[in-house]
Parts: structure tokens; C-alpha cells; sequence
């Protein structure tokens, strides 16, 4: 898991040291359809990014997108990656950009290939079966986070806001299926304030509350949430 | 120092920080403390309750509160959340007010409701709203019924004189409701507000329970947990009180 990680980001940021190697790093305004080549890079042309860190965009509210998107130009969100993109883009290219992405069919799941692991034929076959236990009681943990809260700390339920499939809605945004290891980020950046362009400030107070090991299971039930039909 | 000044001037200006600075004059007078005046207005609640409020929107603003006091805003049956539910609007609206202004002392939920969480305008939407609806769902209610025991402590210690015969309260005094309400939240409350933890009693129910043993608390949250819903029983209302 972690070494696939690391080499879609690799992947990742060879592209991403191409890109800035080229002249125009200055804005530039450029039609929407070239500017997707860009994005659809590392959030897929369709907004359903398949690398765990990076946040799938469809389906998100157009206003919460362009909000994001101002606060990485303002500096008022930081992240590494996202910071060297936004010079090249023009602001007054984001309401287009929101507006596309948000009018993308969100999909399910994670979407990243799985490269398939070289079968070990020496290795018991109780090993595969263990993990997929410890990964399902994972979940469940995550579900009774997500639906119920955890009272002992008032952590509120994330359903409650979040909507029980996690479509959200115009005040809160869109996470079902969201990439697991994004979600993590998240929860951790609202937690210690590295994130902290909620305007209301109640994501930090959810974040704040919940334990290394709470994200961690939230996060991988999230991954698993599908629009309610 | 000019800077500084012009900075103030600014703030003075706007309406939100000229209403903090009013509050904040002065540390708020919680009960126990020198100046407490049980039912003080702050401003901000004659605000709320001049603007009145709209169930509608209170139902949109409801969603930031739905994590705790869940979808239905009957809370849970362990109490940690009170149902909010049926309640009058003018408690929900004291009990908010003094939450944010720190009289009542609530530091789990106050993130959720604090400046800028919800705004002065939601308040009101919001308490309007709780109070369109009705219990359905079973509530805390102890594991064992002493509701006769607890009816006589409620009628010899006088209780409906503020919350009514039947736990209806008094909308009109900012009495609460306690019909129907969960088991353990009406014991923790009774607890706080006679220690004073909870930062707004009222001196004279202080009084009322100032005997209360923990049987005493036990019986009559029995008693209140298991009477229905005030607005399904207004017909068999005596005339009597
Ligand atoms: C090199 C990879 C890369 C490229 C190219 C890229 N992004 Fe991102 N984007 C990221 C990463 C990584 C994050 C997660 C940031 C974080 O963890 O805070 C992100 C986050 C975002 C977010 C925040 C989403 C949310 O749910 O809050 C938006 C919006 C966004 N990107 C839009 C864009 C747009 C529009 C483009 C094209 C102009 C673009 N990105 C190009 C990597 C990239
Ligand atoms: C009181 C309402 C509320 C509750 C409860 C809540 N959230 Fe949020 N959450 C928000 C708001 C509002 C935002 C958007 C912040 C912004 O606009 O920058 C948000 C943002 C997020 C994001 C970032 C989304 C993105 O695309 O970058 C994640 C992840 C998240 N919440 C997860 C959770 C989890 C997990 C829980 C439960 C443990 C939870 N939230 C509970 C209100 C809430
Ligand atoms: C993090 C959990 C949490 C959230 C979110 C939350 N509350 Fe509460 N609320 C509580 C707790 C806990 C109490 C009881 C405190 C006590 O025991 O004194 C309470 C009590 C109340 C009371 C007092 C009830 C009474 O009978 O006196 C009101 C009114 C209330 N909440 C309204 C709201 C509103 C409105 C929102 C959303 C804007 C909200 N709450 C969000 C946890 C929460
Ligand atoms: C003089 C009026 C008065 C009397 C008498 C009185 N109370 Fe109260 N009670 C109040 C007020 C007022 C509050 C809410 C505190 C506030 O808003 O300042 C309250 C709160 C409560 C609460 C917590 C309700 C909630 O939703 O948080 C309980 C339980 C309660 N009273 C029980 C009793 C019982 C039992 C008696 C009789 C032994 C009693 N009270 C007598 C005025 C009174």
C-alpha cells in the first residue's frame, strides 16, 4: 500500500517538475478544454482522481471549489503540490474549473490500479484472510464514527453534516468514496491548524477531538460510502 | 499606536464586534459569583428576540447540530444529548444566548454554536423550528419506575410553580420543559444547577432541590422521563393548578 503510494507520487511529481520546468509558469489565462490537461493530471480528466493523496473533484460544490481554489492563490490553504500549480492558472479561470468539476459524476470507491502483489506461494494462507478482517473492523469502527460520533469526547456524527452518504450539500462539502489517504491529510491538517480555511472554524472542532487512530478508521469507511439512489 | 487606534475606531463600527465588546466589558456574571441576576437579557438575546425566527431556515441551520443532537433533535437515551424537541422557543433561545455569551458553561457544544458557527439570525430559525416538532422516539427513562415517588417530591417541592403540572414549563418565563426528556440528562442537570456548575440557575429551584438526595434525583427524572409529551396531552389539561 505504501509503496504505491509513494510511486504514484513520484509519478506524481516527475510531472509535476516537467510542468514547471516549462516557460510559462507566469498566469496565463488558457482555454478551459487545455487547462483540464493540467488538472486531469493528478485529479483525472473526469474529476475522479485515483492517487490516494489527491482529492477526487467531482461532484463537489461549484462554490466550495472556487473558494479552495482562491484560498491556494491567497495562501490562505497551503499545500506543497498545489501551491506550484496555482500561479499558472488565472484567477478568473476558477469559476470555470468549479463549475466543470462540480458537474462530474462522482464514482465510487477507490479507483487506484492495484498493482497485483507477486504470489508467495511460502506464505500461510490464513495472512491474506487476516487482513482482510482487520481492514473490514477498520471500517466498521469508521462506520460507527461516521453515523454515530463518539460520545465519550463529543466528536459529533459526520453524517449529521456531511449527509449519511456523504453527498453534503451547498454548506457542506461532498466526501463520500473520497480518497482515503486525503481524507486523512485533511482531518490531520484541520486538527493541528495547518488547515484552517473553514470559515466557521467547526471542521477544527471535529478534527481536534478525534485520535490519530479515529481518522485513520473514518477515513477508510468514508472510501467505501456510495451515493445513496 | 495610530494604527492601533484606527483599528479600534474600525471595530467599533461593526455591529458583531460592538455586541462581543459589550459582553466583553465585563466577565460574564454567572450564578455563585458577585452580580448574578438569574434571567438577565444580554443583548444579543433581545436581538434574537426582537428578530424573531423562521422554521424553515431553521430546519437548513438545524444540519450543523444533527452530529450530537441527531436528525430527528431527540437527542440520545443515554443523555449525554438532550432532546430538544417540542421545547419552547424562548428556552431554546435563553439557553443558546447564555451558552454563548458564558453564562451557562457548555464547552462541547459551544464550537457548534458559537460566533461564527451559527449567526444571531439562526438562533431564532432554529428555536422556532425545535419547537414545531414532536417526540416520537422512546426516550431515556432509568431502569426503574419510581414515577410515584417522584411525582410526590415534584408536587410537595412545589416544581410546577415554574415547569407546570404536567412538565410543560412556562414559554413565557423561559421555564423549561421537562416532559419526556432523557433520564440521566434531567439528574445531571438538577446536580449542575444546584452546585452552580452549570453557570445559570435560578436561586429558587436551588432551593426546591436543596434536600434532594440521589434517591430523590433518581425518582423524579423516573417521574418526568416517563410523562408524555406536553403538546399530546394539553386536552386532559385540569383547569385546576
Ligand atoms: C501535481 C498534482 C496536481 C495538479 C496538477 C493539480 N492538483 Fe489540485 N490538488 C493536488 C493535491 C495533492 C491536493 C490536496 C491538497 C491538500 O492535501 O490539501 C489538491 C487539492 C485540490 C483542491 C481542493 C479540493 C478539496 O476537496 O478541498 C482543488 C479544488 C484542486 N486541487 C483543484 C485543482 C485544479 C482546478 C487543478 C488544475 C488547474 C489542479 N488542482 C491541479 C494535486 C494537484
Ligand atoms: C458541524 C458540521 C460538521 C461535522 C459534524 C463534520 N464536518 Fe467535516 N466539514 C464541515 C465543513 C463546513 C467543511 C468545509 C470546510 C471548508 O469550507 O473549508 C468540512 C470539511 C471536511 C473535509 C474536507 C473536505 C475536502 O474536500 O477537503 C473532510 C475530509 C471532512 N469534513 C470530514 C469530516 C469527518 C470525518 C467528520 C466526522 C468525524 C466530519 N467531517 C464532521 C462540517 C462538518
Ligand atoms: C458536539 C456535540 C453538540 C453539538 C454539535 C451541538 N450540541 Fe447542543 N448540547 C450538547 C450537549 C452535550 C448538551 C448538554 C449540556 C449539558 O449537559 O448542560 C447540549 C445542550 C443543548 C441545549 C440546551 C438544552 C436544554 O434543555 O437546556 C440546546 C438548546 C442545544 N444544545 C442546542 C444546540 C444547537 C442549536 C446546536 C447546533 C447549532 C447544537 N446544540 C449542537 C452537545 C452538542
Ligand atoms: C422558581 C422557578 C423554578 C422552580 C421552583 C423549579 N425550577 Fe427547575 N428550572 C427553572 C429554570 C429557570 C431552569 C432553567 C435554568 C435557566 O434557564 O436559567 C430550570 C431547569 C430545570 C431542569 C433542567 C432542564 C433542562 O432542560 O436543562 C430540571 C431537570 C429542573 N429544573 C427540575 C426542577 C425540579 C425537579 C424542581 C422542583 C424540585 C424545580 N426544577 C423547581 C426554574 C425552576
Amino acid at each position: 500500500m505504501k509503496d504505491k503510494n509513494t510511486r504514484i507520487s513520484l509519478c506524481a511529481m516527475g510531472a509535476l517538475i516537467g510542468m514547471l520546468a516549462m516557460p510559462a509558469v507566469q498566469a496565463d489565462p488558457a482555454p478551459l478544454e487545455e487547462r483540464l490537461q493540467l488538472c486531469g493530471g493528478c485529479h483525472n480528466p473526469d474529476g475522479n482522481s485515483v492517487i490516494a493523496e489527491n482529492p477526487k473533484l467531482a461532484g463537489l460544490n461549484a462554490k466550495y471549489l472556487q473558494r479552495q481554489l482562491e484560498d491556494f492563490k491567497a495562501g490562505k490553504r497551503k499545500n506543497a503540490i498545489m501551491d506550484s500549480i496555482i500561479p499558472m492558472v488565472e484567477e478568473s479561470e476558477f469559476k470555470a474549473l468549479a463549475k466543470y468539476f462540480s458537474e462530474q459524476k462522482r464514482l465510487p470507491g477507490s479507483l487506484a490500479v492495484v498493482e497485483p502483489v507477486a504470489a508467495d506461494p511460502s506464505a500461510p494462507a490464513a495472512a491474506g484472510a487476516l487482513s482482510e478482517q482487520a481492514k473490514a473492523e477498520l471500517i466498521a469502527k469508521g462506520q460507527q464514527i461516521y453515523m454515530e460520533g463518539v460520545m465519550a469526547s463529543a466528536v459529533p456524527a459526520c453524517g449529521g453534516c456531511h449527509g449519511e452518504d456523504g453527498t453534503g450539500n451547498d454548506k457542506f462539502p461532498y466526501i463520500g468514496s473520497q480518497n482515503n489517504v486525503y481524507v486523512v491529510n485533511q482531518l490531520t491538517n484541520f486538527k493541528t491548524g495547518a488547515r484552517d480555511n473553514d470559515p466557521k472554524g467547526v471542521m477544527r472542532a471535529v478534527a481536534k477531538r478525534m485520535t490519530d487512530e479515529e481518522i485513520t478508521a473514518v477515513a477508510e469507511f468514508i472510501q467505501t460510502l456510495k451515493e445513496a439512489q | 499606536m495610530k494604527k492601533l487606534l484606527s483599528i479600534i475606531i474600525v471595530a467599533l463600527f461593526s455591529v458583531q464586534a460592538s455586541v462581543v465588546l459589550a459582553e466583553g466589558a465585563s466577565k460574564p456574571k454567572v450564578y455563585g459569583k458577585k452580580g448574578y441576576v438569574w434571567d438577565e437579557m444580554t443583548p444579543e438575546r433581545t436581538q434574537v428576540l426582537k428578530m424573531g425566527g423562521d422554521p424553515v431556515k431553521g430546519k437548513e441551520s438545524f444540519r450543523g447540530c444533527q452530529g450530537c443532537h441527531k436528525a430527528d433533535a431527540a437527542g440520545v437515551t443515554e443523555g449525554v444529548y438532550p432532546r430538544l424537541t417540542g421545547q419552547h422557543a424562548s428556552v431554546l433561545i435563553k439557553q443558546i444566548t447564555e451558552i454563548r455569551a458564558g453564562i451557562r458553561q457548555n464547552p462541547k457544544m459551544l464550537p457548534f454554536v458559537e460566533d461564527p458557527a451559527i449567526s444571531v439570525e439562526e438562533i431564532g430559525d432554529i428555536a422556532a423550528y425545535l419547537n414545531t416538532l414532536t417526540t416520537v422516539r422512546e426516550n431515556g427513562k432509568g431502569a426503574e419506575d419510581m414515577s410515584a415517588k417522584g411525582k410526590k417530591l415534584y408536587t410537595d417541592n412545589k416544581c410546577s410553580r415554574c415547569h407546570g403540572v404536567n412538565g410543560e414549563g412556562d414559554a413565557a418565563k423561559a421555564y423549561p420543559m421537562l416532559s419526556a426528556q432523557h433520564y440521566d440528562y434531567l439528574i445531571r442537570e438538577m446536580k449542575w444547577i444546584r452546585q452552580g456548575v452549570r453557570g445559570n440557575s435560578h436561586p429558587e429551584m436551588v432551593k426546591a432541590i436543596s434536600k434532594f438526595s440521589q434517591a430523590d434525583f433518581e425518582a423524579v427524572a423516573s417521574y418526568l422521563s416517563r410523562l408524555p409529551d406536553y403538546r399530546t396531552v394539553t386536552a386532559a389539561v385540569p383547569a385546576a393548578k
